[in-house]
């Protein structure tokens, strides 16, 4: 019973210090709580209990109030100086006037900053030393055509982009996945991946990652060992998390961890 | 009589320096702290503002301090050297000088009406609120473009919750036991009468 009351009071105390918070946080009128009952309520519970806890909660209460006191101190003065003028009657003006008028009320109240722009010696400094850091640019991209073949070709020619369907090639991973995994249902990262060349072994990572995003295969990482094992589905799944998988390409170890799993 | 001069040219720099230093802005808010006058003007550099003050009035502008707490009726020295002293028009404008300036009626009218409504409400009020005094009058998506705008510009804050409070800007710009006046002295513009049209 006495648990009950206990928790009953410590309810209460904590509604109030949500109110005040609340009028505190909303700049709500702060008159629209009636103080002398919330200190009679506050007087009452701290009769009624005398444990650590509740004095310590009745403390913040009050403190609180003190808070909406101040607040309502605040409010009088700034309505007093506001020339008593109300939220509600504002709101009717502006309801009621033309967008000129409202224009020419800020236009009679507005004295605008005055300042110009300038650059400083230091500034000017600045940008000198940040043109001078610029990297040259290769002239070859300034030359761009503008039509899109034209510029297809090009970044091709940079070999940038290859003459391959990226489906049908997303297509020949997941199969070549399937098989390598066989009945264990799972394979390496590495021995998919590696090839010969960097440019190989980049080349099916990329497509790899198609395979995964598709839904096709998942990534899975033992964290203790750093293994990182693909596991291929045979249909497309629908996945209720993902997260962003990194894995680092270094020409040099590449090609080594191909020649091992070979 | 060398002497009398050569100080005469020397109150004349620093009237110079502190002019440059309040209408050339170095940083991204408008106008110096105290302190920094008081760095390159000297301990004095409250008289000198007071004489650039009264230069700035005959030729329509001010020096505006504003001060991080709400000024007191005397602000000791301390608090000058924590205040931003900026220069701003002496005499309001007109509207259409606030027109020719770049900015719309339309977007004139949404701040008078939202600073308004902010100053009767002690300061703040959520973005509903204004959004839906404002959509009377204005389209919704003005009325959200012309706040974002202003919070931008530093006429408005948001702070949690939604809530929107009255901007530096504001404080250094806007008169606001004036701007209540207005607002209130605003009479709803008279229907025209189509019966006279047609006698």
């Amino acid at each position: 019973m006495s648990h009950e009351r206990k928790m009953m009071s410590r309810e209460e105390l904590e509604k109030i210090i949500a109110l005040c918070e609340s009028i505190e946080k909303r700049g709500l009128d702060p008159f629209s709580v009636n103080v002398k009952e919330l200190l009679t309520k506050l007087r009452r519970i701290l009769e009624e209990q005398k444990d650590l806890d509740t004095i310590i909660l009745d403390a913040e209460t009050l403190y609180k109030i003190a808070v909406l006191i101040s607040l309502q101190q605040k409010w009088l003065k700034e309505r007093a100086s506001s020339l008593f003028i109300d939220s509600q009657l504002v709101s009717l003006k502006i309801a009621s006037a033309e967008p000129k008028q409202l224009a020419i009320a800020l236009a009679r109240s507005w004295r605008p900053i005055v300042r110009a722009e300038q650059l400083t010696p230091y500034r000017l400094r600045q940008g000198m030393e940040y043109f001078l850091m610029l990297p040259p640019r290769d002239r070859a991209y300034e030359k761009l055509l503008t039509t899109q073949e034209d510029a297809l070709r090009i970044v091709k020619e940079a070999g940038y982009t290859k003459d391959i369907a990226l489906e049908e090639e997303v297509k020949k991973m997941h199969e070549r996945c399937i098989t390598a995994a066989g009945s264990g249902g799972e394979l390496d990262y590495w021995s998919i991946v590696s090839a010969d060349t960097f440019e190989e072994t980049v080349w099916r990572a990329y497509v790899l990652s198609f395979v995964v995003s598709e839904g096709l295969a998942e990534i899975k990482k033992n964290p203790l060992t750093g293994e990182v094992k693909v596991v291929p589905y045979p249909s497309k799944r629908k996945r209720e998390k993902i997260t962003t998988f990194v894995v680092s390409l270094k020409s040099g170890e590449v090609s080594d961890l191909g020649r091992e799993e070979k | 009589m060398e002497e009398r001069k050569s100080e005469a040219e020397r109150a004349g720099k620093k009237l110079a320096i502190a002019a440059s230093m309040l209408l050339f802005s170095s940083h991204r808010l408008p106008g110096v702290r105290g302190w920094e006058l008081r760095r390159r003007l000297g301990k004095n550099y409250l008289k000198i503002i007071d004489a650039l003050n009264s230069r700035l009035n005959s030729i329509g502008l001010r020096v505006k301090i504003m001060f991080d707490q709400p000024s007191s009726d005397s602000p000791a020295q301390e608090d000058f050297d924590k205040a931003r002293f900026f220069i701003t028009l002496s005499e309001p404008l007109s509207v259409a000088d606030i027109v020719a300036a770049g900015w719309s009626i339309e977007d004139v009218a949404i701040l008078a009406a939202t600073l308004s409504y902010i100053f009767t409400k002690s300061g703040k009020a959520t973005e509903k609120e204004l959004v839906e005094l404002l959509e009377v009058k204005f389209p919704r998506w003005k009325v959200e473009a012309a706040i974002e705008r202003f919070i931008r510009k530093g006429y408005l804050i948001k702070v949690e919750d939604n809530m929107i409070k009255v901007g530096w800007r504001t404080f250094a710009e806007v008169d606001e036991k004036e701007l209540l006046k207005a607002i209130t002295e605003i009479t709803p513009p008279q229907p025209k009468d189509d019966t006279k049209d047609k006698t």
